[in-house]
């Protein structure tokens, strides 16, 4: 298999008077057909540079960028437009424009001198209109459209480009949870069904490790790649993300406020139950222990419909785990 | 089941056909509307002229005072007011396209003021001899493109600030600036200017659309005609600009080619209208919106054509609208076009206010 895009000790930044302005050492990675590739990094690192000097709207300050093998600099704008195509974090603000318009756009590197949208043109348009899930809303205008949809129409617009390489930059900043995981959804289902290989960046740690192919973490002296699992188990994610407040949790993949204990509790039950109590106990500054010698959560059971708390042989029962998690915060105040 | 295919097909076709259909109603009425106002221009103005004579005059050789009137003074007149009507909207929305503003105007962002700054180096800085009323032949060239380099330098100077500036109304601000800017630089050189030069350049300043000559006419003619040209082969380009620079060079546009393309043609467009009728204001910024409000859509194929008839009709209803129909008097074409146009932009300002960078 050869890779689409290979990135050879591409030196990225800005140039301003006759100062380089490098913001990162050398960065080498590569990516596939078909690949979903979440680029991961801390805020003001150069995420965005970097998917500008990929997709030829910055000007590299040292290195390679090679498209199928061939340098980008081979490559005139035009051809380039058949290769890779851009979502920016800018948002696009055109009034009267439909989103039918807004995706035939998409086809500018495919239509003649004057833009003319032919029935093969129309065809492809359509398709990725359907494909976005955007069909009710295609004569809509697009300052019309939700942060959501307006996002999908985008998304519309570069797979109308139709291009081997997608590049999107956080693509999904702006938008509600739920449309976080739409757009998510969508970005997955393209790269897997179209074989499209799709670069973005983001934020969201815990999306891209459950949903990306392959991640590249830009850290502040190199970039490391792999599948998400990899850089799990290498500990590559481990003390980046950390702060004084906030802690990443290796195990999960999830990030968990850094807090001192208010003392151990043991959690006793089966299931759902146990699950969300133990949460619940979390959350209120406990840590969970299995000794016998902590005081002791007895879940609901067959034989008994409330919480049990044991402790000093004392027994209290409470009817929901909101009364259970405010008698415990009364209970222990917190250590200093 | 072929049938139901076929239905589902035109279905999926509809936003260009039903949309299509719409806008060739338009073009229809548009045309015929340019046209009754042409005919109409012709037939009105200070002396009245029964219409059965101006038929006359037109087809038939009489030779009479009312044919020369028609003929010498008249028509040119309508075809210059469809002209300008032409060049000046034409050059407005690609102005707004290529800022990306909605503001952007020849006239509001100073650009017919750096043409008539070119105008006024020809008129007050050579000799008394020179005056667009008796400029002939290659002097009319020079006038021109005095005027086309002025109206460049300033459109240079407001994109290479607006591309730090990204505020619509600051560009707006600039814009008045410049024009201030030009006029005190004018009124030094009218100071140190002769009588004769400066009768001269006061006239033209008023803005006419009766006083070229036939020589003016035809340079006139040429140079839109190249604009209009340059402004067709500029469609594809002025719709990837819609998205901003990053995204037109994302799919394909070479920047800098079409950016020296669209400028080429606004200033030609601009400068040869200041050059010979005067500043003209409003046509430029308010005719491109009156052109989305009819034809309600971005796209350049549609808004090109439906603006050049736009501009043609609204600048010749002006020029009709200033002859006062009736009366023996004529008001000033430039007071027309500003009563027409200012609403047209307080409008456009009030529905923007939610989006100041939305255009």
């Amino acid at each position: 298999m050869t890779e689409i895009l290979a990135i050879d000790s591409l030196k990225i930044g800005f140039i301003s008077g006759k100062h380089e302005n490098v913001l990162l050492p050398p960065l080498n990675a590569y990516a596939y057909k078909g690949e979903l590739i979440a680029i991961i990094g801390r805020n003001g690192i150069g995420k965005s540079t970097l998917l500008k000097t990929i997709t030829g709207l910055q000007p590299s300050l040292g290195g390679n960028i090679f498209y199928s093998r061939k340098n980008i600099k081979d490559y005139s704008r035009m051809e380039l437009a058949h290769r890779v195509s851009y979502i920016s974090t800018e948002i696009v603000k055109v009034s009267n424009m439909s989103v039918y318009d807004l995706v035939a756009l998409g086809r500018f590197p495919h239509t003649n001198w004057i833009g003319k949208i032919d029935a093969k043109n129309n065809e492809i348009i359509m398709d990725s209109i359907e494909k976005t899930g955007l069909s009710t809303l295609r004569n809509r205008f697009v300052s019309e459209l939700s942060d959501g949809e307006r996002q999908r129409a985008m998304i519309a617009r570069i797979f109308a480009q139709d291009t081997d390489i997608m590049v999107m930059d956080e693509p999904t900043a702006f938008l509600d949870i739920g449309s976080k995981y739409e757009i998510l959804h969508l970005m997955k289902n393209i790269s897997q069904q179209n074989d499209k290989t799709i670069i973005f960046s983001t934020h969201d740690l815990h999306m891209a490790i459950n949903q990306s192919d392959k991640i590249w973490l830009i850290l502040a002296d190199k970039l490391i790649e792999g599948a998400p699992e990899d850089l799990m188990i290498e500990g590559a994610f481990d003390h980046i993300f950390d702060t004084s407040t906030v802690q990443f949790n290796a195990e999960h993949g999830t990030f968990t406020f850094r807090r001192e204990s208010r003392g151990s509790i043991s959690v006793v039950g089966e299931g759902k139950l146990k699950h969300w109590t133990e949460r619940a106990v979390i959350r209120a500054g406990f840590s969970l222990s299995l000794s016998k010698t902590v005081p002791q959560i007895l879940v609901p059971n067959e034989k008994n419909s409330k919480w049990q708390f044991l402790k000093n042989d004392i027994l209290k029962e409470f009817g929901s785990v909101y009364d259970l998690i405010t008698y415990l915060r009364k209970e222990y105040i917190l250590p200093g | 089941m072929q049938k139901s295919l076929k239905i589902n097909k035109q279905i999926e076709r509809g936003n260009i056909f039903a949309s299509g259909k719409r806008h060739k109603l338009i073009f229809t009425g548009l045309f015929f509307l340019v046209i009754s106002f042409l005919i109409l221009d012709i037939f009105f103005g200070s002396v009245s002229i029964k219409a059965s004579d101006v038929l006359k005059a037109i087809f038939a050789d009489t030779g009479s005072n009312l044919e020369t009137i028609v003929l010498k003074f008249r028509l040119p007149k309508a075809i210059t007011a469809l002209i300008v009507g032409i060049a000046l909207s034409l050059s407005g929305l690609q102005m707004q396209t290529i800022f990306r503003n909605p503001m952007a105007g020849p006239y509001v962002l100073g650009i017919s003021s750096g043409a008539s700054l070119g105008v006024a180096f020809v008129i007050l800085g050579f000799s008394a001899n020179i005056s667009p009323a008796n400029l002939a032949g290659l002097g009319n060239w020079i006038l021109i493109a005095a005027s086309w380099a002025g109206a460049g330098i300033v459109m240079l100077l407001v994109m290479f600030i607006s591309s730090r500036v990204k505020d619509i109304m600051t560009i707006l601000i600039l814009g008045i600036m410049l024009a201030s800017g030009i006029s005190a630089v004018v009124t030094i050189m009218q100071y140190f200017s002769n009588e004769t030069m400066l009768k001269a350049y006061v006239i033209w300043t008023m803005g006419s659309l009766g006083n070229l000559t036939s020589s003016q006419l035809n340079v006139l003619l040429i140079s839109v005609s190249v604009g209009v040209l340059l402004s067709l082969i500029s469609v594809k380009m002025l719709n990837a600009l819609l998205l901003g620079e990053n995204y037109a060079s994302s799919i394909g546009l070479n920047v800098r080619f079409s950016r020296v393309v669209i400028f080429a043609c606004t200033s030609i467009l601009a400068g040869s209208v200041t050059a010979f009728c005067g500043p003209i204001g409003f046509i430029g910024i308010a005719v491109p919106h009156i052109a989305r409000i009819l034809f309600r859509t971005s796209d350049h194929k549609i808004l090109i054509p439906g603006t050049i008839l736009t501009g043609g009709a609204v600048m010749l209803a002006s020029d009709i609208i200033s002859q006062l129909p009736g009366s023996e008097s004529v008001l000033p074409v430039n007071a027309v076009t500003s009563l027409i146009g200012i609403p047209v932009v307080i409008w456009v300002i009030l529905r923007n206010r939610k989006y100041s960078d939305l255009f």
